[in-house]
């Protein structure tokens, strides 16, 4: 199956870690020539590193690589595109302060006695153009004129402009309209036909139906299976991107007869094209899981939810009363009595170079405060409580809080919204990149939390997590919630099909 | 709280004191005196000190945000030059209110226009010139300054006598200055607002995630500087006896390095209230002694920037962190 001479490009045992992660380990991949390959696996399965080896931005820690059968090294991005490696990354890369001809041509544009030569440079803009199918796009016209769907187009044009023989889309596709994604497929359909190869990353299960020859999935950074289209079932690939692991590092979830009493309730919240027609409720005492793709309006809702986001429509009601929230002051404040860990502690929940006492106490000041004054006797003891409650580790509370490990960065996040008393908690993602044993406390403590009365409302890219800390599970799709699991239909599969937007007919319990 | 002294304002200390033993150096070698050691010169210095530290101080606030605020110029003469057209009891009220107003027009722009504060308040700085001189153009507004304004700028009333007919005097001006140091610590080091402008300028993004109204902050912090602009120039109007047009020039650059100096960071959310206060001083004595040694100004003017930049060299190498 490696036979690396009908293979355009193939990989054999290729690793990477990242400190002490493993983002992909011995994967022996192929891809081959004039053909749609689609790489599919959940968050964190290793396909962004796969590609980021394949097109040269980081280097594989063991393992080889093979370009037209011969072994080949891509120490820079520029020696991938130099042996016709090109890649579209999720992220669109054009400048949209510049023309479509100059963003086509921006890495090696012609040249005329040195000066950049306008003339051709436009030719060579309207020929690669045309080869996506867009001749009406004007060459001149700037990029941030131009609608998202054209962009894309742009995009692929300049990607071709590097005469590829592989080219790679990283979900090229998100940000696109159904009707444009019809207008891309054609367009790589195309090009396959030209004998051009493709690679494909995609959440969508529809697309990847439609699009791709060949299909490879990919978990826990290891390469599962590559089987031609339309020979797996859409419950076989689920499976297959899921796996069978379970760990058991989650507290057990009370069982409850009598349905809670309504603490937090959202109706019909909308927020532009982001969020639309949003109704949820967390009950006294509740875990509710965000669930979903990246990406699908989860962290909107949460900051909308917290008074960020300008012009949300719809209603929210903490306790049985309407609130109007405009700021994160006013979230807070005690008649509301929200909280927002935030998804990056770096930036949005912590200062840094300030220390850890101060960062702790920051939310819950207005608390403390006698006159003008801070009491400091009260702040610093209420600063040691929530220190040891959380088992903070650090030196001096004086230190900065940048000192601190990831982890212990976290708990001081939680310990300053703690502080102020929130009877409703948010969490962005409050996991990422902590160690399993800090987890493991975050998770205790949440339940605490919710036993002692709180509501929670969390949102993570970690489907374990979902399924073992969520008394309920609300899955996004495209601003919307889509699904409702409560109980033991919070399964893996439910949880990935819903994501994709697929309907399962699982039974509760099949996958525990 | 002070657990230990702030190394910038150590290090800022110590720069005074070559500084001054350079200076006497100097002068016992050419005239034979230790001029610049006298009480009588350095209580001088530190009359003149308290003009620029008036302005560093709201300066510092501003920069403890990230910000910075260039309208300080003619804050300080509009606010002279209105006080002064006023006259009579109304003097001081009227100019502080012109602070006032120039505060909550830079500080409206930044927090809810958005615009850098460093254009902001460089337009305002320009609007203000032209206010001023449309008022002095027609005709000639009444420029000296109240009894009041003289006496809280010159008026000793705390002096020794050193016999001679000589005395020891403190300055009001000095005074005034240490009343509003206090009330600047004061501010940031007890109050949940002066926390908020630390954490605000470390992290914007943090604060108003925290539920702190960083608008407020802003706009405060703006207010505070411009009234200590203003505050400045009913001193230097009382001390000169005159407001008169581009009287504030001269502060501008001046509060900005002392600020610098003292060790607050110009990138907001790192400093102590000390370090602004020896920096200012630092600056005083460094052009004082500079000009006393009758170095050409070409000369002084590159050992001023000198100092100024091995000063940040130095601090720099201890700021490791940031966020």
């Amino acid at each position: 199956m490696l036979d690396s001479t009908t293979h355009l490009l193939s990989l054999s045992g290729v690793s990477k870690r990242y400190g002490g992660v493993r983002a992909l380990t011995g994967v022996n991949f192929a891809c081959g020539r004039g053909s749609i390959h689609a790489v599919l696996g959940e968050n964190g399965a290793g396909k962004s590193t796969l590609i980021k080896i394949i097109s040269g931005v980081v280097q594989p820690d063991e393992g080889t690589i093979a370009l037209e059968g011969r072994p080949i090294v891509f120490p820079t991005p520029q020696s991938a595109n130099a042996a016709g490696v090109v890649c579209i990354f999720q992220e669109l890369s054009l400048m949209p302060d510049l023309s479509v001809a100059d963003n086509i041509s921006i890495a090696s544009p012609p040249k005329r006695f040195g000066l950049i030569d306008k003339r051709a440079q436009r030719r060579r803009a309207e020929q690669l153009l045309a080869r996506v199918g867009c001749e009406d796009i004007n060459p001149q016209s700037l990029v941030k004129n131009l609608p998202l769907s054209r962009r894309q187009m742009v995009e692929i044009a300049k990607a071709l402009g590097r005469k590829p023989k592989l080219l790679i889309l990283d979900e090229a596709t998100s940000a696109l309209t159904a009707a444009d994604v019809q207008r891309v497929y054609g367009i790589l359909h195309a090009l396959r036909d030209e004998g051009l190869s493709l690679l494909y990353i995609s959440h969508r299960m529809h697309e990847i139906e439609e699009l791709a020859d060949t299909c490879s999935v990919f978990r826990n950074g290891q390469h599962i299976e590559t089987f031609p289209k339309g020979t797996r079932t859409d419950e076989q690939v689920v499976q297959m991107m899921i796996g069978r692991e379970w760990r058991n590092v989650y507290p057990p979830k009370p069982v409850r007869n009598a349905p809670l009493p309504v603490e937090l309730e959202v109706r019909d919240l909308g927020w532009e094209d982001r969020l639309a027609g949003i109704s949820l409720r967390v009950g006294k005492g509740e875990i509710v899981g965000l669930g979903g793709l990246d990406g699908q309006g989860q962290r909107e809702l949460l900051l909308a939810m917290f008074g960020v986001l300008r012009g949300v429509t719809g209603t929210i009601a903490v306790d049985g009363v309407a609130k109007t929230i405009h700021s994160p002051a006013h979230a807070k404040s005690p008649s509301v009595g929200l909280a927002l860990i935030p998804e990056d502690r770096k930036t949005e929940g912590l200062c840094l170079p300030m220390g850890v006492a101060d960062n702790i106490s920051m939310a819950a000041l207005d608390s403390m405060t006698r006159g003008l004054v801070v009491d400091r006797a009260l702040e610093s003891r209420k600063i040691d409580e929530m220190a040891k409650k959380l088992k903070i580790k650090f030196g001096k509370l004086s230190d900065a809080v940048a000192t601190l490990s990831g982890g212990n960065q976290q708990k001081v996040v939680i310990a300053k919204w703690l502080l102020t008393g929130a009877r409703v908690i948010l969490l962005n993602d409050p996991t990422r990149g902590i160690d399993v044993g800090t987890k493991q406390e975050i998770y205790q403590l949440l339940r605490d939390l919710a036993d002692a009365g709180t509501s929670i409302l969390l949102y993570s890219t970690d489907y374990d997590e979902l399924i073992g800390c969520c008394d309920r599970v609300l899955i996004l799709y495209g601003g919307r919630v889509v699904r409702e699991l409560e109980g033991g239909d919070i399964t893996e599969a439910n949880i990935v099909a819903s994501s994709l937007n697929i309907s399962l007919t699982e039974k509760a319990g099949a996958h525990a | 709280m002070i657990k230990s002294i702030d190394r910038p304002t150590l290090i800022a200390s110590g720069f005074c004191v070559a500084i001054l033993i350079a200076g006497t150096i100097y002068t016992l070698y050419t005239q034979g005196t230790a001029s610049f050691i006298e009480p009588t010169y350095l209580l001088q210095q530190l009359k003149i000190a308290a003009f620029l530290g008036t302005v560093a101080a709201g300066m510092m606030v501003v920069i403890l945000l990230g910000h910075i605020d260039l309208s300080v110029p003619w804050t300080i003469a509009a606010s002279a030059m209105i006080a002064t057209a006023v006259g009579g009891p109304w003097a001081i009220p009227v100019g502080l209110g012109v602070g006032l107003a120039v505060g909550l027009i830079n500080g409206i722009g930044v927090a809810f226009l958005r615009v850098p504060s460093m254009i902001f308040t460089l337009g305002v700085n320009a609007v203000l010139r032209g206010l001023m001189v449309m008022l002095t153009g027609g005709f000639a507004p009444q420029s000296s300054a109240t009894p009041i304004m003289s006496w809280l700028a010159n008026g000793e009333p705390l002096s020794v006598p050193i016999g001679g007919g000589h005395t020891w005097g403190i300055a009001n001006a000095v005074l005034m200055w240490a009343l509003l140091s206090a009330a600047l610590v004061f501010m940031l080091t007890r109050t949940p607002f002066g926390r908020y402008i630390y954490a605000a300028g470390n992290r914007e993004a943090a604060a108003y995630l925290s539920g702190i109204n960083t608008r407020l902050v802003l706009i405060g912090s703006f207010v505070i500087c411009s009234l200590c602009a203003s505050m400045a120039g009913l001193l230097i109007a009382g001390y000169t006896s005159k407001a008169f047009q581009a009287m504030g020039d001269a502060y501008l650059l001046p509060a900005i390095a002392a600020v610098v100096v003292g060790g607050t960071n110009i990138l907001g959310g790192q400093g102590k209230y000390s370090g602004t206060v020896v920096g200012t001083i630092l600056i005083v004595l460094l052009q004082s002694v500079l000009s006393v040694m009758q170095m050409p100004e070409a000369g002084r003017q590159i050992i001023y920037g000198v100092v100024i930049i091995s000063m940040l060299l130095v601090y720099g190498r201890s700021k490791a962190i940031r966020g």
